[in-house]
């Protein structure tokens, strides 16, 4: 059991669900309150990496980053260093590769939030800053706790754009799913077991929380109380 | 179109000439707001919520304007759209949408102009809520509530954002349907204290009904609406006298 990259793991997972949630909150309600072109287009670039092999994210992030293009020379220069190959180049590869996981279950909380209450807040002078964090968020925490959960969970089961961006430094890139790969390369199936049960464990535990969400529905606009 | 023209006895309220297509209903509706309680009277289906949601802010109107005193709200002409929240009026839908994770105290004061002054805020929600009946449901949760309860605290809520907004009268206030859902004692009692409430606060009130009884009870303007176009407007003794003579024959017959 690799306790350094366990300790990576976990510092990833927890940078990319707090990015991802600042990033996919305004994104997310931004796609679910309205509908048209611009909205789908956007909603097919966050879901790509659902569909694409996550090498396909990884290699255009490696070019992206590295020396052969402007804004990857322009970021060696700002860093001093490649931003591929190193912990920041992991979480720009995390929170792009886990973005549909922290999107999809905003958007349809939100969409799910009845009109009424926006346009009852709204009638009553509410600005929409204020409409949206007063009445639109506390009613879809359940949708929040689900993207945050299952972002936190994707990074920590993250393996091929981590492989392609990150490689394997100790410390720096080797998460808990690069070390299970290196135990079985290595032939150490007895450590590769122990490695594999945590991540499991771990998969099982946040599931298992989010099942069990439903009952923190009882705040949420789908079972809000609405006369008639 | 300016709103006190030397001579015009009465002031303008509001002013609507609109045009707007929804679903199999073509509204073309034209009128001013003269009184300060006035009743868009008409059966279901016949457009009058559409009204009260284009005034709103709610429903950008195909065509046509809609003045709140001097201000242009709606004016398709030039483009001009005033968003909901920064429109000099304050609405409760036909459904009462309670926030559910706030108390009934915290939903009647989230419109509230007064929150530089909490100690008169308070004061003044609590008149409200006292002239509802609410006040001693204060610390409840809306899923506490009975149906009529979620509906009077819905319209108390508008009448607290509607009473604190800037000057006295600077609010319009549009009520779809305040009163249904509400047995007829508390409604009856309700309506006149209400009334005599918002002369008080010289706050205009622009209400949907299809109830004669409510027209008549308030001592309305009423404007009449069938299929999307005004059809008369005038006090409820010319308007709806029909009406009243048909629901007294009625009465009688059964007597």
């Amino acid at each position: 059991m690799d306790f350094e990259a366990l300790w990576l793991t976990l510092r990833l997972a927890v940078g990319t669900t707090a990015i991802l949630l600042v990033v996919a909150v305004p994104l997310a309600w931004w796609i679910a309150s309205g509908h048209g072109v611009k909205r789908a287009l956007v909603q097919s670039i966050v879901a790509l990496p659902l569909v694409l092999p996550p090498t396909v994210l990884g290699f255009y992030l490696l070019i992206a980053m590295g020396p052969l293009t402007a804004p990857g020379r322009l970021l060696i220069r700002m860093f001093g260093h490649p931003l591929a190959f190193s912990f920041g180049g992991l979480l720009v590869g995390s929170v792009l590769y886990s973005l549909p996981f922290a999107v999809q279950p905003l958007v349809a909380g939100f969409q799910a939030v009845d009109r009424g209450f926006i346009e009852a807040a709204a009638g009553l002078g509410a600005r929409p800053a204020k409409v949206f964090s007063s009445v639109v968020l506390p009613m879809t925490r359940a949708s929040l706790l689900t993207a945050a959960v299952l972002t936190f969970t994707h990074t920590v089961g993250e393996f091929g754009v981590v492989l392609m961006l990150g490689g394997n430094i100790p410390g720096e890139t080797r998460t808990l799913s690069i070390s299970l790969y290196d135990l079985v390369q290595d032939g150490n199936y007895g450590a590769a077991n122990q490695t594999a049960l945590v991540l499991i464990a771990f998969a099982m535990v946040t599931l298992l929380a989010i099942y069990l969400l439903p009952s923190m529905r009882k705040v949420d606009g789908r079972q809000a109380d609405i006369v008639r | 179109m300016s709103v006190s023209v030397p001579g015009e006895s009465s002031p303008q309220f509001l002013k609507v000439n609109i045009n707007h297509r929804i679903g199999a209903v073509s509204l073309n509706v034209n009128f001013a707001q003269t009184a300060p309680w006035t009743v868009l009277f008409g059966p279901s289906g016949s457009g009058k919520t559409t009204v009260l949601r284009a005034i709103a802010g709610f429903v950008r109107p195909d065509a046509g304007s809609i003045l709140r005193g001097g201000t242009v709200l709606v004016d398709h002409a030039s483009g001009v759209f005033v968003p909901a929240h920064l429109r000099p009026v304050r609405s409760a839908g036909q459904a009462a949408r309670l926030f559910p994770n706030m108390t009934v105290r915290s939903n009647a004061i989230y419109g509230s102009g007064l929150t530089s002054k909490p100690a008169d805020a308070m004061e003044t929600v609590e008149e409200v809520m006292r002239l509802f009946r609410l006040q001693n449901l204060l610390d409840r949760w809306p899923h506490e509530l009975s149906g009529g309860e979620k509906q009077r605290v819905s319209v108390a809520r508008a009448v607290v954002s509607a009473i604190t907004y800037g000057q006295p009268g600077a609010a319009l206030l549009l009520l779809d349907e305040p009163f249904s859902g509400l047995d007829y004692a508390m409604r009856d009692e309700l309506v006149d204290s209400l009334k005599e409430y918002l002369v008080r606060w010289k706050t205009p009130v622009l209400s949907v009904t299809h109830d004669v009884g409510e027209a008549f009870q308030l001592g309305a303007e009423v404007i009449r609406i069938a299929e999307g176009e005004v059809v008369q407007q005038g006090p409820v003794i010319d308007v709806l006298g029909d009406e009243r003579r048909r629901l007294m024959g009625q009465l009688r017959a059964q007597a």
